[in-house]
């Protein structure tokens, strides 16, 4: 596995009049393996994805995709042949049919599966004569995958692709993910389905107002983010229990629940020199990690 | 096959408008060369020429509205990510917009003079095809300069119903100010024949003014780049 | 093979991949010679990235559970050690079925011995590398 990054954006920034939508983004997701880009609604992440696909210009700063820089219309041109992009809204062209729409799609890359686009025709059940804007927002969906899919791209970049879906075919999706990445396809994918990226993502990138609040991968949030709860028969200062790895603390009577994202040991030790009468430690699933990481800030 | 993107896009815009002027140019033909009498040798010509002058307007109105479309009201529908996705320029998709249309203008301007040509000779009467090719030649090679208008102002301005009206407000701007002011170079008298019309034959005489349907072709590609400079600007 | 991660426990996935590969071993599960499921395809059986898989399976390779053959896939060699390692596992189940009734005579409810059980298990919490 090689160790470069397919993405890479150096204190990228977007002001829309005096609002910033993305302040200083310092990016870099890695080739071969399944990215996740959380965030809540207007944290930056379409902002951010149109600027990579040269949608809109950066107000500041540089990004390479695949290499090529993203300012640069030839080369984001170049990197585009190279790029799968599913957006939010899943948009097709509604005057189009099914067939069609395939058709369009196929005559600008080279790189077209027809092999994987029979199959998910198939699979999905999309009616080929049939226009778009009489399609259900599931089936719309749908194509959208298949157009992403039925293609070799370097990278995948995927805006909450299972909107629109019931479980069976977000199972589906998870597999066609997967299966690319096995193939060695970089997956870019935001979601707000925590339980779908704790499954599949190897690195996560949280987004809180155009800033990078987490860089991490699975592995790294699994093993080091630890809530601990504590009971003392009386409750030292907080200030004690500020040590780093510690992002949040919150107190109730005699009760304190700390949230670190590292050195939970630390916190252990220090909840002892205290005579803490109850120690326990707990993992933090991502839901949990996400939420107070954005609360917090 | 953005040509068949761009096709499928103005198709009912373009069939509309080609059966409404060939309609209108048959019938319109056809029913005054009936008031006529075969020795009114001028009026028949002039007919011709009142021809034109109808022509003329319906031809800029439709190709004004050929001329929208584009990248802004993707956006709005919000197809522009899908389309900007693709491993095209923007350049490139406005050139193949652009070249439809164009494509689209040359045979609204043919085809109901074409309709004019059947009518009079299915009546036996006499028309000169260098007559019909100069004012296919006037039509488009002056007026493309409106259409070229039209696609810059659907870059410029959104919405669905603001863009049209922004060009079309424009058209009757340029007519007015050039029937009040700029009467030398009034684009309007140029494209319906009135510099090179013989006024006792009604004939298209003479040379046809190659310098002012130069000059106005050189506007056209001047408001085209511009318009390729605001797209490839815009965030979108 | 019958194989369940959880992705919410505060343990990498790859590692509860290897364990229950380690598992499946000791069980007899899987013998010597087994061929283990390509990493495509244990990957999207599992919904997991292949990522997870590959580590799993090139550290059960390290480890010496596992022989990945280019091309082939991943077959299993049960050595000797890892025999009498079932052996060590069913003494320690024998032990914590013993230390658990106690608790429970001591009064402890059930899931208050679990929460006492996890809480020392991810205390320290650094992997422990097996030699």
């Amino acid at each position: 596995m090689t160790n470069d990054n397919v993405i890479v954006t150096q204190a990228l920034r977007k002001f829309y009049g005096t609002m910033e939508a993305v302040r200083g983004l310092h990016l870099s997701v890695g080739r071969n393996r399944i990215t996740a880009f959380l965030g809540r609604n207007g944290a930056g992440k379409s902002t951010t994805i149109k600027m990579l696909l040269g949608m809109v210009r950066p107000s500041a700063g540089t990004g390479t995709v695949l290499g090529k820089q993203i300012t640069d219309a030839e080369e984001n041109r170049e990197l585009r042949r190279r790029v799968a992009y599913v957006a939010e809204d899943k948009p097709l062209y509604g005057y189009m049919t099914v067939e069609q729409t395939i058709r369009f799609v196929r005559s600008f890359y080279c790189d077209w599966r027809a092999d994987i686009e029979k199959r998910l025709l198939q699979d999905y059940e999309l009616p080929l004569h049939r226009k778009v804007n009489t399609l259900s927002k599931g089936m719309r969906t749908k194509l959208s995958l298949l157009l992403a899919f039925a293609r070799c791209p370097e990278l995948m970049i995927v805006d909450e692709p299972s909107e629109g879906l019931d479980p069976v075919a977000i199972e589906h999706l998870l597999q066609a993910l997967v299966a690319r990445s096995a193939e060695g396809v970089s997956v870019f994918f935001s979601s707000h389905r925590i339980a779908e990226v704790e499954r599949v993502a190897d690195q996560v990138c949280i987004l809180e107002k155009g800033r990078l609040l987490v860089d991490a991968s699975m592995d790294e949030l699994r093993q080091f983010y630890r809530r601990i709860d504590l009971v003392f028969s009386s409750l030292p200062p907080e200030c004690e229990f500020q040590i780093s790895g510690v992002e949040r603390i919150q107190t109730s009577g005699r009760q304190m629940c700390v949230f670190a994202s590292s050195n939970a040991d630390a916190v252990i030790q220090r909840a002892h020199e205290w005579n803490a009468v109850s120690v326990e430690v707990a993992p933090v699933g991502l839901r949990e990690i996400f939420l107070k990481t954005v609360e917090g800030n | 096959m953005l040509w068949y993107k761009a096709w499928l896009e103005t198709r009912s815009r373009f069939l509309a408008s080609l059966a409404t002027l060939t309609l209108f140019s048959a019938i319109f033909v056809h029913h005054a060369q009936g008031l006529l009498r075969p020795e009114w040798k001028s009026d028949f010509n002039r007919l011709l020429f009142i021809h034109q002058q109808f022509l003329v307007i319906m031809w800029v109105l439709a190709v004004v509205l050929l001329g929208m479309g584009g990248l802004i009201p993707e956006k709005s529908v919000g197809t522009s990510s899908f389309t900007l996705a693709l491993p095209v320029s923007r350049a490139r998709l406005l050139g193949v917009r652009v070249g439809m249309g164009v494509l689209e203008a040359i045979v609204l301007a043919v085809v109901p003079w074409l309709a004019v040509f059947l009518v009079v000779s299915l009546a036996r009467n006499r028309i000169s095809i260098t007559q019909v090719v100069s004012y296919i030649l006037l039509l488009v090679g002056g007026g493309t300069v409106y259409f070229a208008m039209a696609v810059l102002i659907s870059s410029l301005v959104a919405g669905e119903y603001a863009a049209p009206a922004v060009a079309y407000g424009i058209v009757l701007l340029t007519a007015m100010l050039f029937d009040a002011w700029l009467r030398p170079f009034n684009l309007w008298r140029l494209v319906t024949g009135d510099f090179s019309i013989n006024r006792s034959t009604y004939l298209i005489s003479g040379h046809l003014p190659w310098l002012g349907i130069l000059a106005s072709l050189c506007l056209a590609v001047a408001l085209l780049l511009a318009c390729t400079i605001v797209v490839k600007k815009r965030d979108l | 093979m019958f194989l369940k991660l959880t992705p919410t426990t505060g343990q990498p996935l790859y590692l509860q991949l290897m364990q229950q590969i380690r598992h499946a071993a000791e069980t007899g599960a899987l013998k010597d010679g087994d061929q283990l499921p390509g990493i495509r395809t244990l990957a999207e059986e599992l919904l997991v990235s292949p990522n997870t898989v590959v580590k799993a399976y090139s550290e059960l390779e390290h480890e010496g559970l596992l022989e990945l053959r280019h091309g082939s896939g991943a077959f299993v060699c049960v050595k000797r050690r890892t025999r009498s390692l079932a052996d060590q596992m069913q003494d320690a189940r024998r032990r914590i079925r013993d230390l658990i009734e106690r608790l429970r005579d001591d009064g402890l409810l059930e899931e208050e011995i679990r929460r006492a059980f996890e809480a020392e298990l991810l205390y320290p919490a650094e992997v422990v590398r097996k030699r």
